[in-house]
């Protein structure tokens, strides 16, 4: 037993002195717990606020009323503007979703008997969460629009006077006609024959009848109106490269370490070539691979899964400034890690905050609200509206000149600082 | 060709190399010696440019070396064998001559030749496309003193460069480090095996605690500092050691006292310089 007290000492005595280990072992988990407690406290007073826009085709006083209960339900960030503006800014992932009140709503929303009330949500592909909750909200406010026109014996008389002249004026007469007619007069009591019979705080355990949903919800994606057919792949594959450059960095970052550790740097440190010869031809490397891999990576995504990037020309762009941030991000890491395993730990543990904080593992609407601030320092944010923005969003030159401009940016920064710090040291 | 010139290296409060001053003979084996933390890595260091002294000068092809070490247009004309193993694993043996073959300049043909040379000279052309991870530790230990010459320099510093290897290996580099010298070459030789000095070594230095004890050729340094032999003979009673610097007037003297039966004389050598130089206490 001694025995085997000891051995288990020993390699809980080494997974502490191991700095890689600690950190997988007790930082990092701390870290998710105190990322996801802020997502989830977020959670918790209800969604962050989601852009929403609102296009009201209609302009009646029920689609008026309709906007009002979403405007005024919790996580919504609400703006009317016109049809062309909303769809361009949820295709530039400025707004999650675009709801479209067509004419017609707000008379379909004063007589659901005849109607069911409609909306069209065009939706941000990497926001479906996002339109998930609305779609819950929407049809709550529906629900409590049907609810309070049956409790106003006025809109209900309104509704089923109009729904009679209607039915008079297009039927002809039977017992049948008769029949509804009479029913429509006894509905317009509802709330009346309730209130007399006592049945106001009644429950019952029967299932719910009579009317279906209280609304029709159409949803469509963003590209699917602008640029053909919707492809999944499309949001997925510009995710995967986002990958391919943080595990390329990372890998790079550790090139030095191992160089070092393996004894090979002081072979190239005593060779006639230049500090700044040997930081570019790690950089080429870094910049080479990572082009590499995520050229490769859409490739197999336009080939064989039917990706079709909206500019060609602008992914390329993309690509490019996305591999040079990474190359600057990859020389600034390898300045932490002395060791491979320090390396890869430093590598990993700045890189997936960044992730977390760019919208690469929690879509960005449920974070709080300085968090999503927070995220706007996240090269992996502007990498993936880059990418997005040449393959789905159909971003113009404009649009790309933006997240081009920070990413490359940010590699500049990352690499004169790491390039700066970097020691040279062999031993 | 190489010079230290009263050089001095501190690292915070230790003194690495104190006043440490050589300068090498065209065509010869120079040895480092000394215990552990005496500073021949440093001295190493401050020789290719890795380091910059504190005090003093180290010149090299009567050029001193510039301040930045990374700066190193001198470089051309030296090669180190690094104590560990420098190379990468992922890629075969020529591969890696190759690749240091072209860090130096080396093209076309020119590289081509010299990575055929050095594959020979390390014994490896057969296996020269294996991919350096299947090679045997003495194969590696080969490899990594080719890579340290592919460029034809003159001066060759090789750190350690048995450690690690069975004595097959070990001989058939003891023959490579011979042929530089027969080739002309200077090398620079740092090692903790005497013996290896001893054979290897046209002249010594021992350093401890950053500091030159001695310097010499080995049978001078012997002569100086290795103290009397040792005379062992056993006798009916047993074996006794006796020191002595006159063998055969010891041994009559014992003989003529009781009949011995076998005896074996110990002459002083390197290790019994060191020791005397360096004391018998361990180094951390």
């Amino acid at each position: 037993m001694n025995k085997i007290v000891a051995m288990a000492a020993k390699d809980i005595h080494i997974l502490f002195r191991d700095k890689l280990g600690f950190f997988f072992t007790i930082f990092f988990p701390l870290m998710m717990a105190i990322f996801f407690g802020a997502v989830f406290a977020g959670l918790s007073r209800g969604p962050a606020n989601i852009p929403i826009a609102v296009v009201d085709e209609d302009r009646t006083a029920g689609s008026e009323r309709f906007v009002g209960r979403l405007e005024a339900a919790e996580g919504l960030a609400l703006e009317q503007i016109p049809r062309e503006q909303a769809l361009d800014q949820v295709r530039r992932g400025q707004t999650a979703v675009m709801v479209t009140l067509s004419p017609g709503f707000g008379a379909a929303l004063d007589n659901p008997f005849v109607n069911t009330p409609q909306v069209e949500m065009t939706v941000d592909p990497t926001q479906f969460a996002a339109a998930g909750m609305l779609r819950g909200i929407m049809l709550e406010a529906a629900g409590m629009e049907l609810q309070e026109m049956m409790n106003d014996p006025s809109r209900m008389a309104a509704a089923n006077e109009a729904n009679r002249q209607a039915i008079v004026a297009f039927t002809p007469a039977s017992p049948a006609r008769d029949d509804f007619l009479n029913f429509l007069d006894l509905s317009g009591r509802v709330s009346e024959l309730i209130d007399q019979l006592g049945l106001n705080n009644v429950t019952t355990d029967a299932a719910p009848g009579g009317f279906g949903s209280p609304l029709e919800i159409e949803q469509a994606q963003v590209q699917a109106q602008r640029r053909g057919p919707t492809n999944s792949y499309a949001t997925s594959f510009a995710q995967a490269m986002l990958w391919t450059l943080i595990g390329g960095s990372v890998s790079f970052s550790m090139s030095i370490a191992i160089e070092r550790s393996r004894g090979t740097l002081m072979r190239l440190l005593v060779a006639p070539i230049t500090a700044r010869q040997l930081l570019a031809a790690k950089g080429l490397a870094c910049l080479g691979a990572t082009l590499f891999t995520s050229t490769s990576l859409i490739t197999l995504g336009i080939t064989v899964f039917g990706v079709r990037p909206t500019s060609y020309p602008l992914l390329a762009l993309a690509l490019l400034c996305g591999s040079i941030c990474f190359c600057g991000i990859m020389m600034a890491l390898s300045v932490i890690g002395r060791t491979e395993q320090t390396a890869a730990g430093a590598g990993w543990g700045i890189s997936l905050p960044l992730s977390m904080l760019g919208g690469g593992m929690v879509p960005l609407f449920l974070m709080p609200e300085w968090m999503q601030t927070l995220g706007n320092v996240s090269p992996m944010k502007w990498t993936l509206m880059a990418y997005e923005g040449a393959i789905w969003r159909g971003f113009t030159l404009s649009e790309m000149l933006l997240p081009c401009a920070v990413l490359v940016t940010i590699g500049v920064v990352a690499f004169t600082l790491g390039a700066r710090n970097l020691r040279w040291d062999t031993g | 060709m190489l010079l230290f010139d009263h050089v001095s290296k501190c690292f915070g409060d230790l003194r690495a190399v104190d006043d440490l001053s050589f300068e090498l003979e065209a065509g010869e084996v120079f040895g480092l010696l000394g215990p552990n933390g005496a500073g021949k890595t440093t001295a190493v260091n401050m020789a290719v440019g890795l380091l910059e002294p504190d005090e003093g000068v180290v010149r090299f092809a009567d050029k001193a070396f510039d301040r930045n070490p990374r700066d190193a247009e001198n470089r051309r004309s030296l090669g180190l064998a690094p104590q560990s193993i420098a190379l990468y694993e992922q890629i075969s043996g020529a591969d890696n001559l190759r690749f240091f073959g072209r860090l130096h300049g080396l093209r076309g043909s020119d590289l081509e030749e010299r990575v055929a040379a050095c594959l020979d000279f390390a014994d490896l052309t057969d296996v020269g496309k294996k991919v350096v991870s299947k090679y045997s530790g003495g194969m590696q230990r080969r490899l990594n003193l080719a890579a340290a010459i592919i460029h034809d320099p003159e001066l060759v510093l090789l750190d350690e460069p048995t450690v690690g290897v069975d004595p097959q290996s070990r001989n058939a580099i003891f023959d490579r480090v011979e042929q530089l010298r027969d080739g002309g070459k200077q090398v620079v030789y740092t090692t903790h095996y005497m013996e290896e000095a001893q054979r290897l070594c046209d002249r010594v230095a021992i350093l401890d605690r950053g500091r030159l004890m001695a310097l010499d050729t080995v049978p001078a340094l012997i002569e100086a500092h290795g103290g009397p032999g040792n005379l062992v003979v056993r006798t009916g009673e047993g074996e006794s050691r006796h020191e002595t610097t006159e063998p055969l007037k010891t041994l009559g003297e014992l003989q003529a006292r009781q009949a011995v039966d076998h005896f074996q004389y110990l002459p002083p050598d390197l290790e019994t310089v060191f020791l005397n130089l360096t004391g018998r206490a361990l180094r951390d």
